[in-house]
């Protein structure tokens, strides 16, 4: 569904990216792991389309995604739940879903979707007309992730919803992420610091350091590495 | 005390339109984040607009001479707005939004420049085809007034064209919250203006919001300089006279917020004809900004300030 070819990025001179190539199956749930400054973020970024790559390609169910403009990625269904949460701090917490309804499937699906996200993540129900920006950092990563399930997306993007969360909450996000896998069949990629759990409930795995895929495979083999068990299971 | 209460209702009447005025600008500092020197400049051309649309394009024959001057001002509105688009379009787009974003001090330095530069174009080339001859946009209701009273031996006189000002701005105020609070176009504004990376991953297209926001902000300020012209006088140069009221409303109101601009305005113009009660005329602009000061030294962030930053 999602394949990155040897794609190259960065900021003006500093390249963080460097020939990383990374392949999503439809239906998959794929993991990126790796320690800070590894360039996990500016991956997503580029995904995106908020930074230019320097080289390589990325397609998106068959579309060549960089000729895309990126505002309008969002409407071939890839959704981006950004890493320190960002939701709309002005808006209350049904104005930042309905924000993640924008697209036009989720816009047609909008019932079926508030519904779905509302079982899911109780805490946005209870909460629909506070502002977001006067949430707790659980309360907003929980709708952020809400945000993006709204646009019905065929990919959802997880940047570290775990990042500044207590181990509970962290632990509780998690759970809740691999319940509406279960559920929704949905394809996923999610980049994240906690790589035990993340490695533990992906199919795929990759481990990325200093910009270039290190390891790949899928969750048994990376498991059993010994540089994973080394350097981030500490086993 | 009926000197008061005449100073209070003159007040909140010139308030409405100046909080109309600084919501103009309020929404496109609020959304855009660009300092706007122009905005008084293209108030300058909404209040010529207004002028020709009734005296020279028929609008004073079809309405009359009491009806059509409001019709003329409202008329304005959309021509700035849609000035305001294609000046955004082949200028401010260049030096904002996404492609600053990623800029130290996201281009404002270039935005300085630019708006400034567009401000001395419209002011000269105002001069050229206005000429600076003082003009006004007279209705016969601007030298009439109704009269409040007696009621305990005390009468309110309230102007026709003042009052009638007012209820306008107070309306298109009412219609821009409704717009900017319930609909997906407003919702999308607010969210861009949040959080615009954010909002490029939800789909909504950033730049474009910033376009609706500009143009819609010079159509208010314009209809609001078409309200003002009715009672004052104006000349090319007279976007400088309002452009400091502005930005002081704005501040007063919150940076960003745009029903605070809305308060921030209706401030300035209470405390303009409250300070006639104590002060020489002359001294009216000042009176603004001994309270302007007065009041951010106790709320620096202003009546509706977000205390957060954004993200």
């Amino acid at each position: 569904m999602l394949r990155i070819e040897r794609l190259s990025a960065g900021y003006s001179a500093k390249p963080v990216l460097n020939d990383v190539s990374i392949d999503v199956g439809a239906g998959q749930f794929v993991a990126i792991v790796g320690p800070n400054g590894a360039g996990k973020t500016t991956l997503f970024k580029t995904i995106s389309g908020i930074v230019k790559p320097s080289g390589g390609a990325i397609t998106f169910d068959g579309v060549d995604l960089l000729a895309v403009p990126p505002p309008q990625r969002a409407h071939l269904g890839i959704a981006h739940v950004p890493e320190g949460r960002q939701v709309f701090p002005s808006l209350t917490v049904m104005e930042n879903l309905e924000m993640g309804a924008m697209t036009e499937s989720g816009h047609r699906d909008w019932q079926a979707n508030i519904e779905r996200i509302f079982e899911w993540l109780p805490v946005l129900k209870e909460r629909r007309n506070q502002f977001a920006g006067t949430m707790s950092g659980g309360q907003q990563q929980m709708l952020a992730i809400g945000r993006g399930l709204a646009s019905s997306p065929k990919l959802l993007m997880l940047d570290e919803p775990s990042m500044g969360l207590a181990p509970s909450t962290a632990d509780f996000i998690f759970e809740r992420l691999i319940e509406i896998r279960r559920q929704s069949g949905l394809t996923m990629l999610l980049v994240e610091q906690r790589v035990a759990e993340a490695l533990e409930s992906a199919d795929r795995g990759y481990v990325l350091e200093a910009g270039h895929v290190v390891l790949e495979g899928n969750n048994a083999t990376l498991r059993a590495d010994d540089r994973v068990r080394k350097a981030y299971l500490g086993m | 005390m009926e000197g008061f209460l005449q100073a209070l209702a003159a007040g909140l009447l010139i308030g409405a339109v100046y909080g109309l005025m600084c919501v103009g600008l309020g929404l496109i500092f609020g959304v855009m984040r660009v300092i706007n020197f122009a905005h008084g400049d293209f108030m300058m051309l909404g209040m010529y607009t207004a002028f020709y649309l009734f005296t020279a394009a028929g609008v004073q024959a079809l309405f009359g001479n009491t009806v059509g001057p409001f019709v003329a001002i409202l008329l304005a509105g959309p021509v700035l707005a849609l000035f305001g688009y294609f000046v955004h379009l082949a200028l401010i787009s260049h030096v904002s939004g996404t492609r600053t974003a990623s800029l130290e001090g996201e281009g404002h330095y270039a935005q300085l420049i630019l708006t400034l530069g567009i401000a001395l174009i419209l002011q000269n080339g105002g001069l050229i085809v206005f000429g600076s001859v003082l003009a006004s946009i007279r209705t016969p209701l601007s030298s009439s007034a109704w009269e409040l009273g007696p009621l305990f031996d005390m009468s309110i006189f309230l102007n026709k064209a003042r009052s009638i000002d007012a209820v306008v701005s107070l309306a298109i105020m009412v219609l821009l919250s409704l717009l900017i609070t319930r609909t997906r176009i407003g919702k999308s504004l607010r969210a861009a203006a949040d959080n615009p990376t954010a909002a490029t991953y939800m789909g909504i297209d950033v730049d474009r919001a910033h376009r609706t926001a500009f143009a819609l902000g010079c159509g208010i300020t314009a209809i609001a300089g078409g309200l003002l012209a009715t009672n004052y006088p104006f000349h090319p140069f007279v976007g400088l006279e309002y452009v400091i009221v502005m930005y002081a409303g704005v501040v007063l109101g919150g940076m960003g917020s745009i029903i605070g601009a809305f308060w921030g305005g209706m401030t300035i113009g209470l405390v303009q004809q409250m300070s006639t009660l104590i002060l020489p005329t002359q001294l009216q602009n000042a009176a603004i900004f001994a309270v302007f000061l007065l009041i951010i030294f106790f709320r620096p962030q202003g009546f509706f300030g977000r205390m957060v930053e954004r993200t």
